[in-house]
């Protein structure tokens, strides 16, 4: 299973709010103060969905990534499935 | 036996910043802009005689405090008749601005004000900030020390030392590794800190 982890906190909610619309995540309900976003294939999100500002924008995973990043700019994050080692080989 | 320190029995703790100090070797500048233009009262100033300390040549200094709120000061010493060693002026770039002082206020209608004071006054002042837990707005002082003035938006949450500890623990572990090259290797190892709360927390639900 792949996604990221979102903390249950005001200035990460967009960011929550803007998964729950997409259609190839799933936002699972908080579990000890963090939600999981899941997804199974590679998914864009934009930051214009967001709302977010540039400063949360480029720390919106800092709740934990289970995946990896395929692109990161200040318009828009892809993420996708990964089975990559954290520290590659 | 005398017991030297009954305050260790229990937990010990501080009570915020007394002050902070910096080396200045622009005395007209530093006041000007401290007291006239940032209107912070000039509260205390030490005089010495190089702290009779003639084995390192330490020069006579004026050690001066500006009081910044909430009983703390802001405050520089002036070595007299020295020239400020290379390795003590600021660096250019954003490494060297790690090194600053973040004053707080109440309020956005306060940062405001402060933005609009500073730019009266010539400063040049960024927009507001939003970071995750802080609005800030950033200049620099006469010396080129960077300064911040910011409002908390929220209080700081039981959750928000939670999560910064699994941060540092998975950081820690990827500096042991010494391969360590990237935030998106760090969000990667503190998901399995994640996945282990929520599994304790939940262990059927959980992802």
């Amino acid at each position: 299973m792949s996604g990221f982890y979102v903390l249950d906190v005001p200035e990460f909610s967009p960011l929550v709010r803007a998964a729950q619309q997409h259609e190839r995540c799933r936002v699972h309900p908080v579990v000890a103060g963090y939600r999981y976003v899941e997804f199974d294939c590679e998914i864009e999100i934009k930051r214009d969905a967001t709302g977010l500002g540039e400063a949360v924008w480029f720390g919106c995973l800092t709740g934990g990534l289970d995946g990896k990043i395929t692109s990161f700019t200040s318009e828009s994050i892809r993420l996708a499935p990964t089975n990559e080692p954290v520290l590659g080989v | 036996m005398t017991n030297l320190a009954p305050s260790l029995s229990g937990r010990l703790s501080l009570h915020g910043v007394d002050h902070t100090a910096r080396p200045t070797w622009k005395l007209r500048e530093t006041v000007e802009f401290y007291r006239d233009i940032l209107g912070l009262p000039l509260v205390h100033a030490i005089t010495a005689k190089g702290w009779g300390r003639e084995k390192e040549e330490h020069a006579d200094f004026i050690h001066f405090f500006f009081d910044s709120g909430n009983e703390s000061t802001i405050a520089f010493f002036y070595y007299i008749g020295t020239q400020q060693p290379p390795e003590l002026v600021v660096p250019r770039g954003y490494m060297a601005m790690a090194n600053h002082t973040a004053w707080r206020v109440e309020t956005e209608e306060q940062l405001l004000a402060w933005q609009k004071r500073l730019e009266n006054k010539g400063v040049r002042v960024s927009q507001f900030v939003k970071h995750e837990i802080l609005e800030s707005i950033y200049f620099r002082d006469p010396n080129f020390y960077p300064l911040e003035i910011t409002r908390s938006l929220r209080d700081m949450e039981e959750l928000d030392a939670v999560d910064a500890n699994m941060t540092i623990d998975a950081a820690l572990t990827l500096e042991d590794s010494g391969r360590w090259t990237s935030i998106e290797q760090l969000w990667r190892a503190k998901a399995d800190f994640v996945r282990k709360r929520q599994q304790e927390a939940e262990p059927v639900a959980a992802s």
